[in-house]
C-alpha cells in the first residue's frame, strides 16, 4: 500500500511529497498504492480525549485529515464504517517481542573471568553494544499477537543482562524486514538480572548494582582519560547510547526505588518497566514524577476452596489480587505518568476483560487510552509521529466493532504503517436475527441466529412446535451452509438423518436462499426471510462494586494503613534499665518527645505540655533501651553474599534492603530496634553493611540509620577458603588461611597505591592538570571502600573463629595502618582476649553456638563472659532471624555461662553494640537527649518469661503487643472477605492460582547455595 | 558406670554415715514430670530407683536417710531429647563425622543404636543442662530407619541403650516443594509427585504386613523383617509431617493400616486438627518451639504458643530440638519449654513435655520419665528454675541412680584460659 522512509520521521514531513523506499522499483508493474482511503460514519478518537462522528482520510500511511465533515478528494476508496469506532493504534513502550529465548547458563564449576573476547567490558552481563535490531525476529508470532491486540508499534529488546543493549522501535506489521523498524537503537535498557552471562559475578542484586555503578564510572573515565591502555568497545560506545531514552526493567516496586537511587547518583532518568504493584508505593513515585510502564496482565484469584490450603495463601497475595486492577487508577489519581505494556496479553478478549476491570475500578477511559497511545509515544520520543491521529501523523489506527473495552467489542482491523491487518471478516454483514426458514416449500421453521457476530450460531423449531433443532451454521461473507436433522423423533435403530442446505445471503433484503439435499439425497429448494433483528442479551453477570481493601505499608497483613507518627509519650512508673551510671531505677517515669528521650525522673509533671500526651502505665514492668543486633541478615533482597570474588568491597547491603521483610516486624516483637545487616562471609573482603532502624512500614531509604558511619564485612576461615563449598570450588584464591592473609595485604597495598594516585591528582590545580595533560584516575569502587577504612570513615566487622586467624588479621591491620573495629562470631576470642584488648577490637559473638564446622570445635559458651571480664567490648548477636527476636534470652545465657551481671548482660545487646557501631551517642542507653529507642517488657528483660510489650523506635510505637489480637482478627476478617470474593470470581470462570506457601529464605552468613 | 566429681555440689551433708544411707532431698521445688509440682518437695532414691517423691512430710522418719536440705533448688526428672541425632553427628560440616542419613529411600532396617557414639564431646555439654536421655533417630529418605532411646552417660552403645529399636521413622511426602535458588527463592509449588509417593508408601507397608503374616517365606527380607513389630505395636511408627491436611491423611493411614502405635513428629499444624489426631491415638513430638511462623500471616508467636494450644486441645505432646544445629543446640531444649510457659503453658506441663510425656511417647515410661517411686532414679538438681536461661544451673545429676559427671570440654577450656589470664 505505501512506504515511507525512515529518515522522514525525524520531523521533515511534507504532506504532498510521497515517501520513498530504499527498495528498487519492481518491474512487474506493481506500484505502491497512491489512492486515498476514507473511513466514514465512524466514531473517531484522534486523541484519548477528542472524539467525533465523521471521517478519517488517509493516504500513503499518513493521516491526511479527519473531522465531522471532510471533503473526499477524487481517487478515494470510501468505506462506510457505520457503527464502528476508530482509535489510534496502541504503542507498547517496552516489550521483548521477537527476542530469542534467554536461558541462564548451566555451568559445571565457577567462572570468574571473561574468556576469548577482546574489546568488550570485562563482565558479560554488561553489553550496551548489543542491538535488538540484530537479534529480534520480526516475523515472530509475538508480533501477530500484538497486532491482534491493536498494537501497531512496540519498543522491543533482548531481555538479557544488567545493561542489555539498545532496543528498537518496531512496527508490528508490514512486509519487509526493513520497513518493520521505525527506529533502531531507540533506547538503552537496564535491569538487575544477570541473564545468560556465564560469569559468576554478579551473583546478587547488590552485585548487579555495584557493577552498574562501576560501569558508569568506567565510562566517564574511559572517555575522558588520556591514560587508557586498551580499547574497549562497550565503554567507547556508551556515551552515544546514554543520550537515548533509558529504560529499567524491574521485578517489583522496591527495585524501582533501588534503581532510582542509581538514577540520582548519576543524574540519569529512567523509565521503569514495573510489574503492577506500583500502587503500593504510589506516593513515592508521585513525589518523584517517576515514569512507569505497567502491565495489563492481572493476577488470578488464588485457589482457596479448601480452608486448610487457603491458609497457605498470604494476605498480601490476596490483597494484590484485589488491588492490582486499581493500580492504574491509583497512579492516575496521584498523577504518576505511566504507560501500559501489552506483554503477557494473549488475545483481545483478555485485553478487553482486564482493561474493563481497571475501568470498573475507577480508571477513566481517557487515561486508559492515553497510557496505550500518547504516553508511550512520549516515552519513546515519537510523539510527533505516533500516538494520536492528528493530520500528518502515521495512520496507525484500529477499527473496533463497538466502543473500545466494552464487553463484546472486537478489534476488527489494525492499520500499521499503511498496512491493513484484518482480524475479523469485516466484509461479512451481521446476519444475526430471527428468520422464517422455508425448506422444500412445505415446512416452515422459526430460525434464530445469535452469538458472535462473525461466527454466529443457529437453532430452529418447527412453527408451532417447542422442539428445538440444533443447526450447524457455517456463514461466510456472501455464502452460507446449514446442516440440520429436521426429524427429532428417530427410532434408536435408524441411521442419522442429516439435511444439508447451501445458499447465498442478500443483506439488504435480509433474505437467504439456495438449494440443498435431504437425508435421502433428494435436491430441494430453501429460503429464509428475516423477521426480526438480533437483540444482544442483557449482561446478567453480577457486578460487585464493593470498595477494595486498604493499601498497607508494608504490603502484608502486619502493615499499617496509616503509618504511626511520633507523639509525646509518658511511660509511668517503670523499672528503668538505664545502662548509665544510674543503673536500674525503680518507679521511674520517662518522657518521650520529638522522637527523643526528653526527661527521666520520678513523677514527671506534664501539666504544662499543651499537646496530647499518651500515657503508658508501666507499673511492674521494665523499660530497657532497644535491642541492637550487631549481626543480622534479615531484610536483604536477592543475595546476602556476593562472594564470587575474593574482594567485593564495592557491593553494599544498603542498596538492597527489603523494607517489606516480615522478619522486621518479628524482630520488633522481640524488642529489636536497630539491626546491622551484614554481607555474608563467602569471601575475605565482603560487602558494605547496612544499618537500619526497624521503622516498620517505611521505605528502605527511610529505615537507614541516618548519620551513622560506614561499615564493612570481612571474613576469615572455612567460608572464605571455600572449605565446605563442594569439590568444584578449589580454584579461587585463597584456599588456605595462608592465602587469606595475602589477600588482605594485597587489597590494602592496592588501596594505598590508589589513594596515592588520587592524592597526587588532587594536589594539582585544574590549570596544572591541563598543562601537564593529567586526567583523573579511574574511580574504583572496590578500593574506594577500602580507602574509607584507611581514613577511619568505614569500620570493619570481621567474621572470625580461630585464634590464629584473629591474630593474623590484627597483625595485617597494625602493619597496614588500620584497625579491626569488631570481630564477629569470634568464637575463640577468649583465647586471645588480651591481644584483642590491646588492638582495641570489640567482640560480637554467639551465646552458645559451636560444632557446626571444624573451626568452631573450641567454641565455648563462656566466650562472652570471659571477653567481657577481660575488658573487651562485647556484644551478643543473632545471625539468625529467629534468634534475633530472642536476643534477651541469648544475653541471659552469659549469666548462666560465666556469671555476667544482669546489667552487663543487657548491655551486650544494647549499649555495647551501639558503641561498636559508633552510634552510642544516639542509642543504646536511656539518657536524656538520646533517640527514644525503647522496649517495655512484661517482666525482667533477661527472663525467658518476659515479653516485649511495646517496641518504640524514635518515639514511635512500631510494635504493640496489646494490638496483636486486634491485628490477628483484622487479618482473619480481611482474608475471609477476600476468600469470598475469590470464590465468586472462580465461579465466574476466572482461572485460579494454586496455593503456594511462602518459604522466604532465612539468611545466615554461611548461606551460599542450596 | 562412670566416675564422677560432685565438686559444685553445695549441699549440706548432715551425717557421716551418709555413704550407706539413701539420699533424701527436702524443701526443693520438685517437678515429678507427670504434670505435678511440689513447691516444698521431698524426694529420695536408693540404688537405681526412686523411693519417695511428694510434699515435704515433717512426720517422716528421717533416721535411715542422708537428709539433704535443698531449699531454693529445683529437682526434675532427667530431660529427654526425642527426635534427635545426638551421637550420630559431631561436626555438621565434616562429612566423616556424620552418621545419621543413609542413602536410599526405604531403609527401615537401618538402626541408629549401633552408630551411637557414646564418646561424642557434645554429649557432656547436654548433660550439663539437664538432658540425660535421648531418642537417636536416623534421618532422610522416605523411611529413614529405626531409632533407639539412649541414656547420655555410657561407655558404649550397649550400656547406653534404654530402649532398643523403639520405632521406625517415615517422612510423609510433603504437599509442597520448594523452587528457586538461594538468592531468589521461588515460591513453593505443589508436589506433583505426591500421589505416586503415597502409593509407594502404601504398597510398601501393605507388602510388609503381608510378609509378616507369611507362612512359607523363601527368603528373609531385612527391610520387611524390621517392620514386623510395627504391626504388633512393639515398634512405634513416627510420621514426620507438619501441614494440617497431611496430618489428617496420616490419621486416616494409621487406621487403614492397623498401626497400633503411631506418633506425629513436627506437627506445626496439629492444633488445627486435634480431633483427627486424637481419634487415631496420635501424639505429637513438636520439632522446635523456637521457630519462625510458617506463614507470613501467622501470629508472630504462633510457634511459641503451639505447646499451649496442643495442651488445650488435649493432644499429648513432647518437645524436641529438631532442625539446624540440633545436636549441640539440644542443650537449649529446656529453654524452649520456658518459652512455652511464657506463651500459655503451665510450668509443670512444660516439664512434662520434656520428661513424662516424652517417655510415654517413646514407650519407656514404665521405667523412666517421671519421678514416681519405683522408677529409675534419673534426675537432676538445679540451683534455679531450669527452664530459664539465667537460672539453669545443674549442680548434680543421676542416671539410673549413678551420679553423672557434669564437667565438659567447655568448662575445661574456660578454666584453662581463666588460668592463663590469672583470673580468679
Amino acid at each position: 500500500m505505501k512506504r515511507f522512509i525512515l529518515t522522514a520521521i525525524s520531523g521533515l514531513y511534507l504532506s504532498i511529497a510521497f515517501a520513498q523506499t530504499t527498495n528498487p522499483l519492481k518491474s512487474n508493474g506493481e506500484r505502491e498504492s497512491q489512492v486515498y482511503y476514507a473511513f466514514t460514519n465512524a466514531v473517531i478518537y484522534t486523541h484519548p480525549d477528542k472524539s467525533f462522528k465523521g471521517t478519517l482520510l488517509i493516504r500513503d500511511g499518513r493521516v491526511v485529515k479527519s473531522g465531522g465533515d471532510v471533503n473526499l478528494p477524487a481517487g478515494t476508496v470510501v468505506r462506510d464504517m457505520k457503527g464502528a469506532f476508530i482509535y489510534p493504534a496502541f504503542i507498547d513502550a517496552l516489550s521483548t517481542a521477537g527476542s530469542p529465548e534467554i536461558k541462564p547458563v548451566h555451568k559445571s564449576g565457577p567462572v570468574y573471568e571473561r574468556k576469548n573476547e577482546k574489546g568488550f567490558y570485562w563482565n558479560q552481563a554488561v553489553h550496551p553494544e548489543t542491538r535488538a535490531s540484530d537479534l529480534i525476529k520480526t516475523d515472530d508470532t509475538a508480533f501477530t499477537i500484538l497486532r491482534a491486540n491493536g498494537v501497531a508499534i512496540t519498543h522491543t529488546h533482548v531481555p538479557d543482562g544488567v545493561i542489555r543493549g539498545t532496543g528498537m522501535i518496531a512496527f508490528t506489521g508490514g512486509e519487509d524486514e526493513r520497513e518493520k523498524i521505525l527506529k533502531a537503537n531507540s533506547g538503552l535498557v537496564y535491569s538487575f538480572e544477570k541473564g545468560s552471562s556465564p560469569q559468576d559475578y554478579p551473583s546478587s542484586q547488590m552485585g548487579s548494582i555495584a557493577l552498574l555503578r562501576q560501569f558508569f564510572y568506567d565510562a566517564n573515565w574511559y572517555n575522558s582519560t588520556n591514560k587508557k591502555k586498551d580499547y574497549n568497545l562497550s565503554l567507547e560506545i556508551f556515551p552515544s547510547l546514554d543520550s537515548l531514552p533509558r529504560f529499567f526493567s524491574v521485578k517489583d516496586k522496591q527495585e524501582i526505588l533501588r534503581a532510582m537511587q542509581i538514577a540520582n547518583e548519576f543524574d540519569k532518568e529512567f523509565i521503569y518497566r514495573g510489574t503492577g504493584d506500583e500502587y503500593q508505593r504510589a506516593d513515592v513515585f508521585a513525589s518523584q514524577k517517576t515514569k512507569l510502564i505497567i502491565p495489563i496482565t492481572l493476577p488470578g484469584p488464588a485457589e482457596v476452596s479448601d480452608p486448610f490450603n487457603a491458609g497457605l495463601v498470604n494476605l498480601s497475595q490476596m490483597k494484590h489480587w484485589e488491588l492490582a486492577p486499581h493500580n492504574a487508577r491509583i497512579l492516575t489519581e496521584k498523577k504518576v505518568p505511566f504507560s501500559f505494556t501489552f506483554e503477557g496479553i494473549k488475545n483481545p478478549e483478555e485485553l478487553q476483560k482486564n482493561v474493563a476491570k481497571m475501568i470498573d475500578a475507577g480508571l477513566p477511559f481517557k487515561s486508559a487510552l492515553c497510557a496505550m497511545t500518547q504516553t508511550p509515544a512520549e516515552f519513546l520520543g515519537i510523539e510527533n509521529e505516533a500516538g494520536t491521529l492528528e493530520d500528518g501523523k502515521l495512520a496507525n489506527f484500529i477499527i473496533t466493532s463497538d466502543s473500545l473495552f466494552k464487553k463484546g467489542s472486537q478489534i476488527l482491523e489494525t492499520w500499521v504503517n499503511g498496512y491493513r491487518h484484518i482480524h475479523k471478516p469485516v466484509e461479512m454483514a451481521d446476519i444475526r436475527g430471527n428468520y422464517d426458514l422455508n425448506i422444500g416449500g412445505d415446512k416452515i421453521y422459526t430460525l434464530i441466529v445469535s452469538g458472535d457476530r462473525f461466527s454466529p450460531k443457529a437453532k430452529a423449531a418447527l412453527k408451532g412446535s417447542k422442539d428445538t433443532i440444533e443447526i450447524l451454521l457455517d456463514a461466510g461473507a456472501d455464502l452460507l451452509t446449514l446442516n440440520l436433522q429436521p426429524d427429532k423423533k428417530l427410532s434408536k435403530d435408524s441411521l442419522p438423518q442429516w439435511m444439508r442446505l447451501s445458499g447465498k445471503v442478500n443483506y439488504k433484503s435480509g433474505i437467504w436462499d439456495g438449494k440443498g439435499q435431504d437425508a435421502r439425497g433428494n435436491w430441494i429448494n430453501w429460503s429464509a426471510i428475516k423477521k426480526g433483528d438480533y437483540k444482544q442479551p442483557a449482561d446478567t453477570t453480577k457486578k460487585h462494586n464493593f470498595p477494595p481493601g486498604e493499601v498497607l505499608y508494608p504490603f502484608n497483613g502486619f502493615g499499617f494503613s496509616d503509618l504511626p507518627d511520633t507523639s509525646i509519650i509518658l511511660i509511668r512508673n517503670a523499672t528503668v534499665w538505664t545502662n548509665e551510671a544510674e543503673g536500674i531505677l525503680t518507679s521511674t517515669d520517662v518522657l518521650l518527645k520529638d522522637g527523643k528521650i526528653a526527661e527521666i525522673g520520678k513523677g514527671i509533671d506534664i501539666s504544662k505540655i499543651r499537646t496530647a500526651v499518651t500515657i503508658i502505665d508501666a507499673t511492674g514492668k521494665h523499660l530497657t533501651p532497644g535491642i541492637i543486633d550487631e549481626h543480622s541478615h534479615i531484610a536483604i533482597s536477592k543475595g546476602v553474599n556476593e562472594g564470587t570474588q575474593a574482594v567485593t568491597s564495592e557491593v553494599r547491603i544498603s542498596d538492597v534492603i527489603n523494607a517489606e521483610d516480615i522478619n522486621i516486624y518479628r524482630q520488633l516483637a522481640g524488642g529489636v530496634t536497630t539491626s546491622q545487616l551484614l554481607h555474608g562471609s563467602a569471601n575475605p573482603i565482603g560487602g558494605q553493611s547496612g544499618l537500619i532502624k526497624l521503622r516498620w512500614g517505611r521505605t528502605a531509604e527511610e529505615m537507614k540509620f541516618d548519620a551513622s558511619p560506614g561499615y564493612i564485612k570481612f571474613a576469615l576461615g572455612e567460608n572464605v577458603k571455600q572449605s565446605n563449598w563442594g569439590p568444584m570450588h578449589n580454584i579461587r584464591f585463597p584456599q588456605t588461611r595462608m592465602g587469606v592473609e595475602q589477600v588482605f595485604y594485597d587489597a590494602f597495598q592496592r588501596t594505598k597505591e590508589y589513594m596515592a594516585e588520587w592524592e597526587a591528582y588532587n594536589l594539582l590545580t585544574p590549570k596544572e592538570r591541563n598543562k601537564k595533560k593529567v586526567s583523573a584516575p579511574r574511580v574504583d569502587l572496590e578500593l574506594e571502600a577500602l580507602a574509607e577504612i584507611m581514613r577511619k570513615e568505614r569500620f570493619i566487622t570481621c567474621h572470625s573463629y580461630v585464634q590464629s586467624e584473629i591474630n593474623m588479621l590484627m597483625h595485617v591491620a597494625d602493619s597496614m595502618g588500620f584497625k579491626i573495629n569488631t570481630f564477629t562470631h569470634i568464637l575463640e576470642g577468649y583465647k586471645v582476649a588480651d591481644k584483642m584488648k590491646e588492638h582495641g577490637a570489640a567482640a560480637a559473638t554467639f551465646s552458645d553456638w559451636w560444632a557446626y564446622k571444624f573451626e568452631v570445635n573450641d567454641a565455648i559458651p563462656y566466650n562472652a563472659a570471659l571477653l567481657n571480664e577481660m575488658g573487651v567490648l562485647t556484644a551478643i548477636n543473632s545471625d539468625d532471624a529467629e534468634m534475633g527476636r530472642r536476643l534477651n534470652h541469648e544475653a541471659a545465657k552469659t549469666m548462666k555461662y560465666g556469671g555476667v551481671s544482669e546489667e552487663d548482660a543487657l548491655k551486650m545487646i544494647t549499649l555495647n553494640p551501639a558503641k561498636m557501631l559508633h552510634v552510642d551517642d544516639r542509642t543504646g542507653s536511656i539518657k536524656t537527649g538520646k533517640d527514644a529507642d525503647l522496649v517495655l517488657w512484661s517482666d525482667h528483660p533477661l527472663s525467658v518469661y518476659s515479653k516485649a510489650l511495646k517496641t518504640i523506635v524514635d518515639g514511635v510505637v512500631y510494635y504493640d503487643r496489646a494490638e496483636e489480637e486486634k491485628k490477628r482478627i483484622a487479618i482473619e476478617n480481611e482474608r475471609i472477605r477476600l476468600i469470598n470474593l475469590m470464590l465468586e470470581a472462580k465461579k465466574r470462570g476466572e482461572k485460579t492460582e494454586s496455593p503456594k506457601p511462602e518459604k522466604s529464605r532465612q539468611y545466615h552468613c554461611d548461606t551460599l547455595e542450596e | 558406670m562412670r566416675t564422677f566429681i560432685i565438686s559444685i555440689l553445695l549441699f549440706t551433708v548432715s551425717a557421716s554415715l551418709a555413704q550407706e544411707k539413701p539420699k533424701l532431698f527436702v524443701h526443693a521445688v520438685l517437678y515429678t514430670g507427670d504434670g505435678n509440682v511440689y513447691t516444698d518437695g521431698m524426694f529420695a532414691f536408693k540404688g537405681d530407683s526412686i523411693l519417695y517423691s511428694g510434699y515435704y512430710n515433717p512426720d517422716f522418719d528421717f533416721s535411715n536417710y542422708e537428709v539433704i536440705d535443698a531449699s531454693g533448688k529445683y529437682i526434675y526428672p532427667g530431660f529427654i531429647a526425642p527426635n534427635s541425632t545426638i551421637g550420630l553427628r559431631e561436626v555438621d560440616a565434616v562429612r566423616a563425622t556424620l552418621d545419621y542419613a543413609e542413602t536410599g529411600l526405604y531403609n527401615p532396617h537401618v538402626r541408629s543404636q549401633i552408630a551411637y557414639n557414646a564418646e561424642s564431646v557434645i554429649i557432656p555439654t547436654l548433660r550439663s543442662n539437664g538432658i540425660l536421655q535421648a531418642q537417636v533417630v536416623p534421618k532422610g529418605g522416605v523411611i529413614s530407619g529405626t531409632s533407639s532411646v539412649m541414656q547420655l552417660d555410657a561407655w558404649n552403645w550397649e550400656d547406653a541403650t534404654v530402649r532398643k529399636d523403639d520405632g521406625v521413622h517415615i517422612n510423609w511426602p510433603s504437599m509442597f516443594k520448594r523452587t528457586g535458588w538461594w538468592a531468589e527463592p521461588g515460591k513453593t509449588e505443589l508436589n506433583k509427585e505426591r500421589d505416586k509417593q503415597l502409593t509407594e508408601i502404601r504398597a510398601f507397608l501393605r507388602e510388609a504386613k503381608a510378609y509378616s503374616e507369611l507362612k512359607d517365606r523363601k527368603e528373609t527380607d531385612p527391610r520387611f523383617e524390621s517392620l514386623r513389630d510395627v504391626f504388633t505395636g512393639n515398634k512405634t511408627v513416627y510420621f514426620h509431617a507438619n501441614f494440617s491436611r497431611e496430618l489428617m491423611e496420616i490419621a486416616r493411614f494409621v487406621k487403614d493400616n492397623s498401626i497400633p502405635k503411631a506418633v506425629i513428629v513436627g506437627g506445626s499444624d496439629a492444633w488445627r486438627v486435634p480431633e483427627a489426631l486424637k481419634e487415631s491415638g496420635l501424639s505429637v513430638i513438636i520439632d522446635r518451639v523456637h521457630d519462625l511462623p510458617k506463614q507470613e500471616d501467622d501470629p508472630v508467636d504462633l510457634p511459641y504458643r503451639l505447646p499451649a494450644l496442643l495442651h488445650k486441645a488435649g493432644v499429648t505432646f513432647a518437645l524436641s530440638y529438631d532442625g539446624d544445629m540440633e545436636v549441640m543446640g539440644s542443650r537449649n531444649l529446656p529453654f524452649t519449654a520456658g518459652t512455652a510457659v511464657t506463651f500459655g503453658l503451665r510450668p509443670e506441663h512444660a516439664v512434662q513435655a520434656l520428661t513424662g510425656n516424652t517417655a510415654k511417647i517413646l514407650g519407656i515410661d514404665k521405667h523412666t520419665g517421671t519421678l514416681i517411686p519405683g522408677k529409675d532414679a534419673t534426675f537432676f538438681i538445679s540451683a534455679g528454675d531450669a527452664l530459664e536461661m539465667k537460672t539453669n544451673r545443674v549442680e548434680a545429676a543421676w542416671i539410673q541412680g549413678r551420679p553423672v559427671d557434669l564437667g565438659n570440654k567447655h568448662i575445661d577450656l574456660y578454666n584453662k584460659y581463666r588460668e592463663k589470664y590469672g583470673l580468679e
